[in-house]
């Protein structure tokens, strides 16, 4: 079983001082954060989860409880196979206004990860971060790392600066190509530079927004199609994480009916978006739509080809974590969504697939 | 086939009063027709498109953009005055050959039409 969003949290964002430039070594030690000492520079969303975003029955503080809660509750609870990791506020360097900064503390964290998460567990396979904001450097960092045996993907939050088939993004694309790495797109970045996380203006609850995460995935899935990024990198993959699952057909309906008329405006885009969409996008299943039945929620999964789109991930240790015993999906779906499609993608992990097995898993001893 | 009619020839309009680049629309037998004259060429499309029955013939005839390489992402113009383009969902077909751009499958229905003594005559 393949877990595709698996959150490596730190103690404090003091972990990166060794591995920071010296230049931003400064900034991180003595500079202005959002929090106290040792919290993580970014511009923060402004929703704020009234009950913390974290589950509350795991509650690790130092660094070794992070992996071990981890390993209890998660790896060795659920028999994992595979953990991609995601790091945790890392992401959310794509909120600063300082690209320079943002590269440097992506690249902190991805020598961290590299560092101290990775040898703590031979399921752990990891993405790099990188900040979008800093086409330039985001692509450099590609270079210097993408080779790692470990590394299986290059992420970035969804909230962001532009659509990213936009041209401004033409370097990490590249880059992404060269190494052979899929970019995936995950929730957050919610703030800061990325100023327009929310259409028709930001709203104003928590959950109510958290519902609309999706809208950011909806942008980069038409402008990565539309700007023929699939066309100029033909093995290229682009993966969306917790952005939800069920609109993708219906955007892909959309998307299909538009170019049938409008295929004049780009000549670069030769076929059907929903083409390009089963040959270059997945979709990770967390956080899945809680349907009113089962029926209405296959029949949409269905209609997106779920069985060979959808790539189980749990989110964990976040508050809306889908168990990877507990998911509502087509049983003869199980060997793909939970195990196969993820290594199609991720070329690194080993080829053999993984069987689902139902029964595997048991209550833990309380 | 049981219950189609025979083919029956229909006299449109003069000759002369469809130069190039010229169209007329006409219901022939209660079915709406447009008649184009492409570079002295004529062609007859059913005023339906095959899309959603949209008014096909009532559409910008032009041209369009030729499949380009997606790195330059650059433009080059083609066909220009051989594309008809749905009036109502902008759908585009050849007109000579009825072939839609965006689904190789689709056709837009055409007709026979010929100059016959001056006269245009499309045959339905």
């Amino acid at each position: 079983m393949i877990d595709c969003d698996v959150h490596n949290d730190w103690s404090s964002s003091n972990v990166l001082l060794p591995y920071i430039d010296p230049t931003f070594r400064d900034y991180l030690l003595r500079g202005e954060l959002p929090g106290a000492r040792g919290s993580f520079p970014h511009a923060h969303r402004p929703w704020l989860h009234p009950e913390d975003f974290r589950r509350h029955d795991i509650k690790p503080t130092t660094d070794d409880e992070h992996y071990s809660f981890m390993r209890e509750h998660l790896l060795d609870r659920y028999q994992h196979d595979v953990a991609i990791l995601t790091g945790e506020e890392a992401l959310e360097v794509s909120t600063l206004a300082n690209p320079h900064y943002a590269s440097a503390l992506a690249r902190a964290y991805n020598d961290w990860a590299v560092d101290t998460w990775l040898p703590r567990d031979d399921r752990f396979w990891m993405s790099l971060i990188v900040a979008p904001q800093d086409p330039q450097g985001a692509a450099a960092e590609i270079r210097r790392l993408g080779a790692h045996p470990r590394v299986v993907q290059v992420l970035t939050s969804h909230g962001s600066y532009r659509p990213y088939g936009d041209k401004f993004y033409e370097p990490i694309w590249e880059a992404c190509h060269e190494m052979g790495l899929p970019w995936a797109v995950h929730l957050g970045g919610q703030g800061g530079i990325n100023y327009q996380p929310i259409g028709g203006g930001p709203t104003t609850y928590y959950w109510e927004t958290h519902a609309l995460l999706l809208q950011p995935a909806m942008t980069h899935v038409a402008s990565v199609i539309a700007n023929g990024i699939f066309e100029r990198y033909p093995n290229q993959k682009l993966l969306v994480i917790e952005c939800g699952v069920t609109w993708l057909p219906s955007i892909l309906w959309r998307l299909d009916a538009n170019w049938r008329a409008l295929r004049k405006e780009t000549p670069w885009v030769k076929r059907l978006p929903s083409e390009y969409a089963r040959d270059h996008i997945r979709m990770s299943t967390q956080p899945l739509e809680e349907a009113a039945t089962k029926q209405q929620l296959w029949d949409v999964l269905r209609a997106m080809d779920g069985e060979n789109m959808l790539m189980f991930a749990s989110d964990y240790p976040h508050w809306d974590f889908d168990a990877p015993d507990d998911m509502p999906l087509p049983p003869t779906w199980m060997d793909k969504v939970m195990d196969a499609n993820a290594r199609q993608v991720y070329t690194k992990l080993p080829r053999t697939p993984v069987p689902w097995q139902l029964d595997a898993h048991k209550e833990p001893a309380l | 086939m049981a219950g189609e009619r025979a083919p029956r020839a229909h006299v449109v309009c003069r000759a002369d009063e469809l130069p190039p680049g010229g169209r007329v629309l006409v219901n022939l037998d209660g079915r709406s027709v447009g008649v184009f004259n492409i570079d002295g060429q004529l062609h007859a499309l059913h005023n339906r498109c095959p899309h959603a029955a949209g008014a096909l013939c009532m559409g910008p005839v032009t041209g369009t953009t030729a499949p380009t390489e997606a790195g330059a992402r650059t433009f080059v113009y083609t066909q220009a005055n051989h594309i008809l383009r749905c009036a109502w969902h902008g759908w585009e077909f050849e007109i000579e050959s009825g072939r839609c751009l965006s689904d190789d499958r689709v056709r837009a229905k055409r007709f026979k039409v010929a100059v016959d003594q001056g006269q245009v005559v499309v045959t339905i």
